[in-house]
């Protein structure tokens, strides 16, 4: 080609540093040196040690209290069994918790949309102090609390001789399995809670047969009360056909401790009141934005239709809401359950606490910290696919 | 074309791969602090000029950090004994700083060079010694595990603490002591394991009945209380626990310092050197003994050196910095009413099992 006299010189070649191929292979080449140094540096650090998890089948040699519906000591337990029973406290604290903070974090989203000054404004205290706290901080001072605050047990507070109130915990009733009349054996109780699950999906059942019967023939056919009243006869009904295997423990003082009842322990009260306020108030913001995300139109035509503001809120905003909240609700979930392992800060033997004192004991901080960094991640799956399910059938739009 | 450039992104590779190399290299001493000492720690203190020792900050009498934010105790003082006997002499003195070690967290922090000796009422046990980076030196302090009560309760036996509410420290002896006591016996019982909140408050607060731990460590806690007549120690003893200062395993250097440092407390000791008659004696020592330890010329005969890798008047540094061994024990333990006569702290010539090697 000839040079064109005034034309435009031939382009320069681009610099080195500026040419795609080359700053692929340099990104690259660093991610594979970092990657290649951090695993050399890792095999070196732990090189010169014997690996496995032959320590966990060993005698536990130290017990663990806050045990509910099992018992197990050291001595005839390993050190796996105490640390699936730390998975079972850390199991009841989330549970608890979930639980707790939705209803929570739901009642005080709503309320901060309340058209009540009062209501509103003291929703927004409650988000903004306790949203802003560490909740270390709000566990520890929860405990202290408790520990500081209630009577001591000789001065336990009652409630008609049936729930105590000290630092020794909140004692209350509490269903026990029993033979029930005719004396039968305990195993009734098992076959109560059988005949109760039964009542349940028979109740779904008819439920769903007669909301769509009311579907096609615009007829009503009152699907939730005879829902209601097929469970509540199901449920009635098999415990006094079965004598009734069930008695209410009433807790009692005996000594320094409750004896029989359900006692929620100091720890475990600090614990879980400090995780639900503390998630509350992140759900109160995604129930609030949620809602707020909602066109204007729905209120409007909530309105107009003459439904009554719980109406309104139960049939049209939240059902729609809900589907927004979702996924955020979520992450507060797997933040909740993960923040759990701060019961190590309230001496409530959770999962990381066990772990803690059995790599306290004998090293493998390696294996013990692989345990520890697995069950959380498989609790946090658990509740991810959970969620997840709930989430697909919610975005189903049903027309 | 495109092979010229892959040969210099390989070599930018391997430049990168080098200088992370070097990066990693320059702070080596966290990467490999976890695995076994280079055996530097006495080098390393002293080119620093301090002295990192790991105490309890909360035991009074045995380690507690004051209002004022000195730290005193029986522990304590040993720290400073050790930092005294290796300070050159010609230099300033080494100074100590005190780092507060929990009991979960002790043996991390001196595995990973954040210490360079424990002295925080730590147990001899084999488990320690051979799963954890620690290695023992010569016990300072011999003690047992009890129990105290408050004084209304009506426990008194073991049989009596059947079913209560025990507060014990975490990750402890104590805890494992605790376990086989009771299983023995075949006796329920509930532990309230913590490290924060303090098994004291949860005691003091009655959130369990029986708070153990190591019995001196026990007598010195409620002593200290305003109301320490509302409690009540328990006369039985249930284990052995011989107290003594841990330092890196495999750095014998420096272990034998430390152990020589306690050894030539309890050798001034039994040889009546104290921190008052320390200079008179070194200036005439009034046998061999004396003079070996104090590493003063006796006779004529130059002073030894017996290869510490320290200057061989380190013991006696040691004793004008601290006392002997009695002395740290009466100033800082005797005034809470555990006295030492007719214990296994005594010498063994008065009955107890303090004993040390002689010096030479």
């Amino acid at each position: 080609m000839t040079v064109v006299p005034g034309g435009l010189p031939p382009p320069a070649p681009t610099p080195l540093f500026f040419r795609r191929g080359f700053r692929n292979l340099l990104v690259q080449g660093v991610y594979v040196a970092v990657t290649a140094l951090v695993i050399f540096y890792v095999v070196q650090a732990l090189g010169g040690r014997e690996y496995g998890f032959g320590f966990l089948n060993q005698p536990a040699a130290f017990d663990v209290g806050n045990q509910w519906l099992i018992n197990v000591d050291g001595t005839t337990n390993t050190r796996f069994t105490m640390y699936l029973v730390g998975i079972w406290a850390t199991v009841r604290v989330v549970l608890v918790t979930l639980l707790l903070s939705t209803v929570l974090g739901v009642a005080v989203g709503v309320a901060r949309l309340s058209p009540n000054w009062l209501l509103a404004k003291l929703a927004m205290l409650f988000v903004e102090i306790f949203r802003n706290m560490p909740l270390f901080v709000q566990i520890v001072l929860w405990y202290a609390i408790v520990l500081f605050g209630l009577p001591q047990i000789q001065n336990a507070r009652s409630l008609g001789d049936a729930f105590f109130l000290s630092n020794r915990g909140i004692a209350v009733p509490w269903p026990e399995p029993d033979g029930g009349l005719y004396g039968g054996p305990e195993w009734l109780t098992a076959v109560w809670v059988g005949a109760l699950a039964a009542s349940v999906a028979a109740a779904f059942l008819v439920r769903r047969r007669r909301q769509e019967r009311e579907r096609e023939t615009g007829q009503p056919h009152h699907p939730n009360r005879w829902a209601i009243r097929l469970f509540a006869a199901g449920a009635v009904g098999s415990f006094l056909v079965l004598g009734m295997p069930l008695t209410i423990d009433v807790p009692e003082l005996s000594g320094t401790d409750y004896m029989e009842g359900l006692t929620l322990r100091p720890e475990f009260t600090a614990l879980v009141l400090g995780l639900t306020i503390y998630t509350a108030s992140f759900i109160a913001e995604i129930v609030r934005a949620s809602i707020q995300a909602l066109p204007k139109g729905q209120t409007e035509a909530a309105n107009a239709i003459g439904l009554s503001g719980y109406q309104r809120l139960t049939l049209v905003i939240l059902p729609q809401a809900l589907r927004q909240m979702i996924p955020s609700v979520t992450n507060q979930y797997l933040n909740a359950s993960k923040n759990s392992s701060l019961a190590y800060g309230v001496s409530y033997a959770d999962l990381f606490f066990v772990a803690n004192i059995i790599q306290n004991k004998i090293g493998h901080a390696v294996e013990v910290f692989a345990l520890i960094i697995v069950t959380y991640m498989l609790m946090s799956l658990a509740i991810s696919v959970v969620m997840n399910f709930i989430n697909s059938r919610l975005t189903l739009t049903r027309v | 074309m495109t092979r010229k450039w892959r040969g210099l992104a390989a070599a930018g590779a391997l430049a990168a791969i080098a200088l992370l190399a070097a990066a990693c290299g320059g702070d080596g001493n966290g990467g490999e602090a976890d695995g076994e000492s280079d055996g530097g720690t006495l080098r390393e203190v002293m080119r620093r000029g301090e002295l990192k020792c790991g105490v309890t900050d909360t035991l009074p009498g045995f380690g507690f950090a004051n209002p004022d934010g000195t730290f005193s105790g029986f522990d304590t003082e040993f720290c400073r004994a050790i930092a005294a006997a290796v300070s050159d002499p010609d230099d300033d003195a080494i100074r100590v700083t005190f780092v507060p070690a929990s009991a979960q967290a002790r043996f991390e922090l001196l595995a990973t060079g954040e210490v360079d000796v424990l002295v925080r009422v730590t147990t001899i046990t084999a488990q320690r010694d051979v799963g954890r980076n620690v290695d023992f030196a010569q016990t300072t302090f011999y003690d047992g595990q009890g129990f105290v009560v408050h004084a209304d309760s009506d426990i008194r036996t073991a049989e009596d603490m059947a079913g209560t509410t025990i507060c014990v420290a975490a990750g402890t002896t104590t805890e494992q002591n605790l376990d086989d006591f009771f299983s023995e016996r075949g006796l329920p019982y509930t532990p309230l394991q913590g490290e924060w909140p303090d098994p004291q408050d949860q005691f003091l607060e009655r959130r369990c009945d029986v708070l153990t731990s190591d019995k001196s460590g026990l007598a010195a806690r409620i002593a200290a209380l305003d109301n320490s007549g509302d409690y009540r120690i328990l006369p039985m003893t249930i284990s052995r626990e011989p107290l003594a200062p841990g330092v890196r395993d495999g750095d014998t250097e420096w272990k034998d310092v430390v152990n020589w440092v306690v050894y030539g407390l309890i050798n001034a000791e039994l040889l009546g050197v104290t921190r008052d008659n320390v200079d008179v004696m070194a200036a005439s020592p009034p046998n061999a003994a004396v003079a070996r330890l104090l590493g003063a010329s006796f006779q004529g005969s130059a002073a030894a050196d017996l290869g510490f890798g320290v200057d061989p008047q380190f013991i006696r540094r040691a004793i004008k910095a601290v006392g002997n061994y009695g002395e740290i024990y009466a100033r800082t333990i005797e005034p809470l009413g555990i006295s030492r006569a007719g214990t296994l702290n005594a010498l063994y010539t008065e009955g107890g099992i303090l004993y040390a090697p002689p010096y030479r």
